[in-house]
């Protein structure tokens, strides 16, 4: 034990030396959980939380239009700037001009459009419910929206936000279609509660995360960047341990322990041991940081999970497997360069296949096929499960058994290659 | 009669993938205080014989036995008595010479009071008493060297294998390492050893055995060898055995 002891000192007196590597392995995380949540929540909040500014010229000023946009206001969507007087040929100039994301052109004819769409159908239903007798020439003047946006807008967002408007427009014209029933039915008096009641009796969608747990924490930039960037982090103690792997195997010191009384798993124990403190103490460090700075931050609020046992056990075989993966390099390495060059980038592809960048489910099918090499994703899985699928044990175990195995299998080719060297 | 400490018969040994031996066939008798050098030219086969007679290979063909008060023991029973000085400075630079001494004084099994008085002894009669608390980093080779000895010798080892332990330092150093060694000696350590240095290991050995393309060529008493061969010193009879060919 006295052995084992002393050999855990001499492990952290290495790693206290090496600031370099500390600070690799403690600022780095720190700086990218901010730098990439503050980043990506910043878009997020363009999308969703930030309104769409438009430009609106209302050629028409008609009730209906004039009534579209209202609900358009109303809406909180929208943050609208009326030019109606802009011609429509300028349209384009000045939104590039004042940096609107969209526009929307209503031509002149609009609301009398509506009014006659309105008529017609008013009419072929009292004429099929024989309320009618004669029907009217029925001439609809087609009458469409201009949709203007910037060019930088995403195919998907564009199409959100004409959805948005088709939305609003829906109900205009669904209470242009019921004023005029009531008109042809001659119930012009009829109470505007009937009136508020078939317009508004739409089916109301609730929204639902569909995790296991009764907590309903949405998925966030926090949720995912916390334990994404910590496991980078931690899987980059490669160049710190690996270093000091290939370091020792080169300088000798490896084979003049083979002359001491000593077995060698003490010395790769100690070694594992200090790495899987660093590595948890990096998880300690992130995770108290941001839960208590972020809500200061102004960015979403870090939520732990309620399976405490799980994120435990969690944090300790990620940990674990960042170790190991350190230990393979270090042994397969055969210069420090080597070491440093392969294991730093392995690990930044790892990192960009495994989902750690971008969430690996919004990438295409193949790289979604490939990222299941990636250690980092598998450690990334089971914090996905406590963190936002509510971290129950039957998704959790075989995560852990996966990450276990990778941990396995690390250490047995560390062991053979050692071997062959004829350290162990 | 001398006390055997280390014998080994047939010895031959045969890295995987290589065509020819790096040793073969030796035999070899080395005596309980004993300084005993293993020399000859680049690529003989020195650091290879010793590598295998401190444990750390294992011979493709051949015996070797340790003995411990005339009876043969075990490598496992013999390990403890040793002590490994390599070529390379073996030990962690970014710590000092005490946290060194502390980490192998461990490994060699000593526990925290003999490995407090070992060190500050050792470091004493090396010469690096001031530095104690220094990181090796900021040391000159011949320091560097010195620590080096320091961990093979914190235990106290009856057998020290010296792998050029005086390889790149300066004069100063070469005198101090050779006299701590023949202190050692003189205290019943048995001592092996290779280098280059004939004219160091002529006034440091007792015996030797010349190495040459895995083989020896001659084993034996230095003065015995010399008067033999009629040879004034040892460079002459290393000179006469192995030829002046270049070896590279």
């Amino acid at each position: 034990m006295y052995k084992f002891w002393i050999a855990i000192k001499k492990e952290f007196s290495i790693l206290i030396y090496d600031k370099t590597g500390l600070a690799i392995m403690y600022a780095m995380p720190i700086l990218l959980v901010f730098i990439i949540t503050i980043v990506q929540d910043s878009a997020f909040r363009i999308v969703n939380e930030n309104r769409i500014s438009m430009l609106i010229v209302n050629k028409d000023k008609q009730s209906q239009s004039l009534k579209l946009v209202d609900l358009m206001e109303a809406s909180g969507l929208f943050d609208i700037h009326k030019a109606d007087s802009l011609p429509v040929q300028d349209i384009k100039q000045y939104m590039l001009d004042e940096d609107y994301l969209t526009g929307l052109y209503i031509e002149p004819q609009f609301t009398g459009s509506l009014v006659a769409k309105a008529t017609a159908v008013s009419t072929d239903m009292m004429l099929e419910l024989g309320l009618l007798e004669d029907s009217l020439e029925n001439n609809l003047a087609a009458s469409s929206l201009q949709f203007y946006h910037d060019p930088v807008l995403k195919e998907n967002y564009c199409m959100s936000v004409i959805n948005m408007i088709n939305a609003i427009l829906k109900g205009v014209e669904g209470e242009l279609l019921i004023n005029t029933l009531c008109e042809q039915l001659g119930l012009e008096d009829a109470p505007a509660k009937l009136k508020e009641a078939m317009i508004d009796k739409s089916t109301p969608v609730e929204r639902n995360v569909a995790t296991t747990s009764n907590s309903n924490v949405i998925p966030n930039s926090t949720q995912h960047n916390v334990p994404a960037w910590t496991i980078f982090a931690m899987f980059f103690m490669v160049v710190s341990l690996g270093n000091n792997i290939v370091k020792e195997r080169l300088n000798g010191s490896f084979i003049r322990l083979k002359t001491m009384p000593t077995p060698f798993y003490i010395v790769l124990a100690s070694k594992m041991a200090v790495y899987l403190l660093v590595a948890l103490t990096q998880i300690a460090f992130v995770f108290t940081l941001t839960k208590l700075t972020f809500p200061a931050l102004d960015l979403p609020q870090l939520t732990l999970p309620d399976n405490t046992i799980g994120f435990l056990l969690l944090s300790v075989v990620s940990s674990l497997a960042a170790v190991s993966y350190a230990l393979l390099i270090g042994s397969l390495a055969k210069t420090q360069q080597q070491s440093y060059g392969f294991g730093a980038v392995s690990i930044v592809i790892f990192a960009a296949i495994g989902g750690i960048w971008v969430p690996s489910f919004v990438m295409p099918g193949y790289l979604q096929m490939l990222s299941m090499v990636s250690p980092l994703n598998w450690c990334l899985q089971g914090f996905y499960v406590l963190f936002l699928k509510g971290g129950s044990w039957a998704e959790l175990i075989p995560v852990l058994l996966g990450i276990s195995s990778f941990v396995l299998l690390c250490l047995v080719v560390v062991y053979f290659k050692l071997k062959k060297e004829k350290i162990i | 009669m001398n006390t055997p400490r280390i014998r080994t018969e047939n010895l031959s040994k045969r890295y995987k993938g290589a065509d020819k031996f790096s040793l073969e066939k030796v035999n070899l008798s080395i005596s309980s205080g004993d300084i005993y050098g293993i020399l000859g030219p680049n690529g003989a086969g020195k650091t290879t014989l010793i590598s295998i007679l401190c444990g750390i290979f294992e011979p493709t063909e051949g015996s070797l036995s340790y003995y411990r008060n005339s009876k043969a023991v075990s490598f496992e029973q013999f390990q403890p008595n040793i002590g490994y000085v390599p070529q390379e400075y073996a030990f962690f630079e970014e710590l000092t010479p005490l946290q060194n001494l502390e980490y192998f004084g461990a490994m060699y099994n000593l526990n925290k009071n003999e490995i407090r008085t070992q060190s500050r002894l050792i470091l004493d009669l090396l010469g690096l008493k001031k530095v104690v608390n220094d990181r090796i980093l900021t040391f000159s080779g011949g320091m560097k060297r010195r620590v080096n000895l320091a961990i093979g010798i914190i235990h106290n080892p009856s057998v020290l294998f010296l792998d050029e332990p005086t390889v790149g330092v300066d004069v100063q150093s070469k005198v101090a390492i050779l006299r701590i060694l023949k202190e050692l000696n003189q205290k019943g350590t048995t001592i092996i050893y290779t280098s280059h240095h004939l004219s160091e290991a002529e006034a440091f050995c007792n015996s030797i055995s010349l190495l040459d393309h895995g083989k020896i060529i001659v084993e034996g008493s230095l003065k015995a060898l010399m008067k033999e061969h009629e040879t004034q010193n040892l460079k002459d009879l290393f000179i006469r055995f192995t030829g002046e060919e270049f070896r590279d």
